[in-house]
C-alpha cells in the first residue's frame, strides 16, 4: 500500500536527524470503513501517499489496515487464563472505522494538529491527536 | 473597626500574594517547561508569603521575595523526586545559574503564554474556565470547585488532568503566532466571558462566592488589556462586562429575585463603572471601524442602555441598528431575540412576535417562551401568553428565573 510504503522510506531516512527528545503523538484515523486496496480509494490513497511525503521528516510509522470486517475481536473470559471468546468483526460499531494511524513526532501539539489536520480522513472523518508514552 | 481593618488589611496582602504570584508562575513555568511544577511550587511560596508577611511586613520587593521562594520550592520539589527526567535537571541547573530580574515586557510575555495555555483550543471550555480561574486569578481548588458547583474532588481531578495534558502532550507554553492570533484571541475572550457569564448569572449555589467570578473575569480583562493594549476585541470585553456589572446592585431585589432592565433603580447603578466601559466601547469601535467586532458590538448596545436617563428615553433605534451590526459578525437565534426585545419598544409587540416566531431552534429555551409571553401580553392575548409561560416553566430555569416567570403568570391569568 502507498502510504505504508512511504512510512517505511520516512523511517529509514529520517529517524536519525531530529536529534532532541520531542513528544511523539498517534495521529488515529477515523473514516469511512471501506477497503483501501480497492481501485476506487486509488484516489484517496495518492492524497495519503502526497501527505506521507510532505511529512517525512516528522513521521516516525504508522500503518493502514484492511476495514473492520476483517477484524476479530478477542477476549478472555473470567480474565487471564480464561477461555479465548472471538467475534466477528469490531468492538464498538460506530460511523467512522478506526482504519489506520500515523506516529508522528512534533515539537508540540500545535505542529501535531497542524499535520493531523492536512490527512484525508480530517477532512470528512476524524484524526484523534494523542501523546505516546515514551518508554525505555 | 481594628478588626475591619485588619481584615482589610489580610484581604489586600492576599490580593498582593494572588497578583504577584501570577506573574512569578507565569516565569517559572516558562524556565522549568513544567506548569504543574511551577503551579505547586508558587502555590507553597505564597502559603510561605502569607504568613511571614502579615508577622514581619510586605518585602520591599514582594514579586522577587516570591520569585526566589518559589524557585527554591521548586529546586526543592526536583530534588525530592528521586527519578527525574534529565530535562528537569536542566532546570535545575538552570534554575540555580540564571540570574533573578526579569524585565516588565518579559514578565508580560510570560503572562502572555499563560493565558495562551490557559486557554488552548484542545482543551474542553469548561476545562479552560477552571485552569483560568485556578491558574490566571489565583483561586484554590475548593474555591474554583465552589464558584462552578462541581465537587472538590471532581474538580480536583479535571485540573490534574488538565495539566497532564498540558504536560505530556506538550500544548505550547508560547504566544501564537501572528496570522493564528485573533482566532486565538477570540478562544481568551470567550474563556473570560465564561468566568464571567458564571458570576454575573450567578442564580444558584453560594451566591456571593459566584457572584466574585464576575469581579475576577473583570480582573482578567484588565490584564489581557494591559498585556495587549488596544487590542479592540479585548477592550469590547472589558467594555461590555464593565457596563454589566455596572448595574449589579439594580439587577436583584433584596429577597434576591430578578428585576428586570424595565424596573430597574437607575440611580444604583455605578456610574464609574459606566464612564470606564463607554470609554471603552468609544475605543474599540474607532479601532474596527470596518469590520465589525462582536464584543465591542455588544458593548455598544450595553452603553445604550448604561446611558439612557430611563427605560422610556432609550434609543431604540440605535440598539436595534447596533443589533444589525451584530448580525453580520454573530448571526445566532439569541441575537435575534435580543432584538426582537428591542424592536418591541420600537416598533410595537406585533413586529416582535413576528420576528420571535421566526426563529426556530429556541424550543428548548426558556427565555424565548418567555419573551413571545410577554409580546402576546402586549398584544392583549391572555391565554396564548400564559399557556407560553407555563411552557416555559416546564423548561429547567434557575430559581430566581423561575419566580420571575411564576409572578408573570400570576399576573396574566390570576
Amino acid at each position: 500500500m502507498a502510504f505504508v510504503f512511504m512510512v517505511k522510506l520516512a523511517i529509514s531516512a529520517d529517524a536519525t536527524e531530529r536529534t532532541t527528545a520531542m513528544p511523539t503523538y498517534a495521529a488515529i484515523i477515523y473514516s469511512k470503513d471501506v477497503d483501501w486496496t480497492q481501485p476506487e480509494h486509488a484516489a484517496e490513497m495518492k492524497e495519503y501517499g502526497e501527505f506521507s511525503a510532505t511529512a517525512a521528516a516528522i513521521i516516525r510509522g504508522g500503518a493502514a489496515l484492511y476495514p473492520t470486517s476483517t477484524a476479530t475481536t478477542v477476549r478472555v473470559e473470567g480474565g487471564k487464563g480464561g477461555d479465548v471468546v472471538t467475534t466477528d468483526g469490531p468492538y464498538a460499531e460506530t460511523k467512522d472505522a478506526l482504519t489506520g494511524f500515523y506516529l508522528l513526532e512534533c515539537d508540540d501539539l500545535d505542529e501535531a494538529v497542524a499535520a493531523a489536520a492536512k490527512l484525508p480522513a480530517a477532512w470528512d472523518g476524524a484524526v484523534e491527536v494523542r501523546p505516546v508514552i515514551p518508554l525505555g | 473597626m481594628s478588626e475591619q481593618v485588619d481584615a482589610d488589611a489580610a484581604s489586600s496582602l492576599a490580593r498582593l500574594v494572588r497578583d504577584e504570584g501570577r506573574a512569578v508562575l507565569a516565569t517559572l513555568a516558562r524556565r522549568l517547561g513544567d506548569l504543574g511544577l511551577a503551579e505547586d511550587a508558587v502555590q507553597e511560596a505564597s502559603v510561605q508569603a502569607l504568613t511571614t508577611w502579615a508577622r514581619d511586613g510586605v518585602p520591599s520587593s514582594p514579586r522577587a521575595w516570591l520569585t526566589a521562594a518559589a524557585r527554591n520550592r521548586a529546586i526543592d520539589r526536583i530534588r525530592r523526586e528521586a527519578v527525574r527526567s534529565d530535562k528537569e535537571s536542566a532546570a535545575v541547573r538552570m534554575l540555580e545559574g540564571e540570574p533573578e530580574p526579569v524585565s516588565p515586557s518579559a514578565v508580560n510575555d510570560d503572562l502572555l503564554r499563560l493565558v495562551f495555555t490557559c486557554c488552548h483550543p484542545s482543551l474542553a471550555a469548561d476545562t479552560q474556565v477552571a485552569l483560568s480561574l485556578h491558574t490566571l486569578c489565583g483561586l484554590t481548588t475548593p474555591e474554583v470547585a465552589r464558584a462552578l458547583l462541581v465537587g472538590e474532588g471532581a474538580m480536583a481531578k479535571r485540573l490534574t488532568r488538565a495539566r497532564q495534558k498540558i504536560a505530556v502532550a506538550k500544548i505550547p507554553y508560547r504566544v501564537p503566532p501572528d496570522h493564528e492570533l485573533p482566532d486565538r484571541l477570540a478562544a481568551v475572550a470567550t474563556t473570560v466571558y465564561l468566568v464571567f457569564n458564571e458570576g454575573y448569572a450567578a442564580t444558584t449555589g453560594d451566591d456571593h462566592v459566584r457572584r466574585a467570578l464576575a469581579d475576577e473575569a473583570i480582573r482578567l480583562g484588565r490584564l489581557l488589556l494591559g498585556l495587549l493594549p488596544g487590542e479592540p476585541s479585548l477592550q469590547g470585553l472589558l467594555g461590555l462586562m464593565v457596563l454589566q456589572h455596572a448595574r449589579r446592585e439594580a439587577r436583584v431585589d433584596a429577597d434576591g429575585g430578578l428585576v428586570l432592565l424595565v424596573d430597574q433603580d437607575r440611580s444604583k447603578w455605578d456610574r464609574a463603572a459606566v464612564v470606564e466601559g463607554t470609554w471603552l466601547v468609544g475605543e474599540g469601535l474607532r479601532r474596527t471601524p470596518d469590520r465589525p467586532d462582536p464584543y465591542v458590538v455588544q458593548a455598544a448596545i450595553a452603553a445604550c442602555h448604561a446611558l439612557a436617563p430611563t427605560y422610556a428615553d432609550t434609543d431604540w433605534r440605535a440598539i436595534v441598528s447596533w443589533y444589525d451590526v451584530l448580525l453580520t459578525v454573530q448571526d445566532t437565534p439569541i441575537v435575534r431575540l435580543n432584538r426582537a426585545a428591542a424592536v418591541a419598544e420600537l416598533d410595537g409587540a406585533a413586529s416582535a412576535l413576528a420576528i420571535v416566531d421566526d426563529l426556530t431552534g429556541l424550543e428548548h429555551y426558556p427565555l424565548w417562551h418567555g419573551a413571545r409571553a410577554e409580546l402576546l401580553h402586549r398584544l392583549g392575548r391572555p391565554a396564548d401568553s400564559a399557556d407560553a409561560l407555563r411552557t416555559a416553566l416546564c423548561l429547567p430555569v434557575s430559581r430566581p428565573v423561575r419566580r420571575l416567570l411564576e409572578r408573570r403568570l400570576d399576573a396574566v391569568d390570576p
